[in-house]
């Protein structure tokens, strides 16, 4: 019985699995990349998104891109009693089985010197660099936050799956 | 039974002076010697607290090259605003101030605040005013020099959504929340004073 969970087990996570495993990008799924709508003429935003690290090693994402950037670096925010610290970090690790999540008010991908604004609808590139120089590209939609990611995160999390399609996001904010 | 006289008697003493302590002749709100008016720019010339008496006055500090913690407070409140009966918004005049004087224009400010809400007023002022105004309320920013930036620097700084009654008082601090529906029943709570006890 036991074994044939595991065979189970092996046989999906196989049939998963893509053609080249091992590498950092194989084992991290990325889930609900997305970038923040930026005001008129602001040139900076930033970007938001889950990795899940399907392998059983530690992973770290080191560095991310974007055409639509001249730079992308990694930060975080520090609450400090109230105070919001901004700061680069070298890393951002997502430990093996684990999950990183990068959302308003923690970690983020910093988008700077934008080379066009970002308006609610489209899709960005963006390029995730890993630890072993592996990389993975994701899509990021642009947003309009409102305040109401929470209930769209948790929505979008439960259907992560359709992320990986061609989907249309007619009212990102909205309950749908 | 004297000395239990005695002891009433100081009771009572200073019972009535702690009373009148705090209800002085001042009336002052939760927050005793904080806020206070101020005057400012806009890129419509200088806009003063006291201009908009009689109105509940929202004010954010902030600065524009914010990419996360000013959108999702700025994002969340123009929300909460947007549920407002067009009666209760009447009321209501939201400010944003640019703590960071060097890179924000006054109309790069004003287009910023307008992008989240077309009544919010965007204001800057010099880097003395802006210290001694946020010294006043409470606010704290730090120009924080970051290395290993192209950002140069960024600015340390409290996320609270400062309210501002129609007597010009400070009477509430939201503090940094992503959450319209929790901005929204604080700005309901100073709107109508008598429905929540």
């Amino acid at each position: 019985m036991m074994q044939k969970l595991f065979s189970t087990v092996a046989l999906s996570l196989a049939l998963t699995a893509p053609v080249f495993a091992g590498s950092a990008a194989d084992d991290i799924q990325v889930m609900d990349p997305w970038a923040r709508e930026v005001p008129p003429n602001m040139t900076t935003s930033a970007a938001f998104l889950t990795m899940m690290n399907k392998g059983g090693v530690d992973h770290k994402l080191v560095a991310a891109d974007s055409p639509v950037t001249g730079v992308v670096e990694l930060h975080t925010h520090i609450n400090d009693n109230g105070v919001m610290r901004m700061r680069p970090v070298k890393d951002m690790p997502v430990p093996a089985g684990g999950k990183t999540e990068l959302k308003p008010g923690g970690l983020h991908l910093m988008l700077m010197q934008l080379k066009r604004p970002l308006k609610a609808g489209e899709k960005i590139d963006i390029t995730l660099v890993f630890e072993d120089g592996s990389k993975k590209a994701v899509q990021a939609e642009v947003r309009r936050f409102d305040g109401m990611m929470k209930h769209d995160m948790k929505h979008d999390m439960k259907h992560q799956m359709q992320h990986d399609m061609p989907m249309k996001h007619d009212m990102p904010m909205m309950k749908h | 039974m004297k000395r239990i006289l005695w002891l009433l008697a100081l009771v009572v003493v200073a019972g009535a002076g702690g009373w009148f302590l705090l209800n002085g002749s001042e009336p002052e709100g939760p927050y005793p010697g904080m806020g206070g008016d101020f005057t400012l720019q806009s890129n419509q010339g200088p806009v003063s607290l006291s201009d908009f008496r009689g109105k509940v006055v929202l004010i954010y500090f902030g600065y524009t090259s914010c990419p996360d913690i000013c959108p999702t407070s700025l994002g969340a409140l123009a929300a909460a605003l947007k549920r407002l009966a067009p009666e209760e918004m009447a009321r209501i005049q939201p400010l944003f101030i640019s703590v960071d004087p060097e890179r924000d224009t006054p109309d790069k400010i004003a287009e910023y605040a307008r992008y989240f809400h077309p009544r919010m007023i965007g204001l800057t002022g010099s880097l003395e005013a802006l210290r001694a105004l946020a010294d006043r309320y409470g606010a704290y920013f730090r120009k924080a020099e970051v290395t290993d930036s192209t950002l140069g620097y960024a600015v340390d700084h409290s996320s609270v959504i400062y309210v501002v009654d129609e007597r010009g008082m400070l009477v509430d601090m939201i503090q940094h929340s992503g959450s319209p529906n929790a901005i929204l029943e604080r700005l309901r709570r100073v709107l109508h004073p008598s429905a929540s006890s």
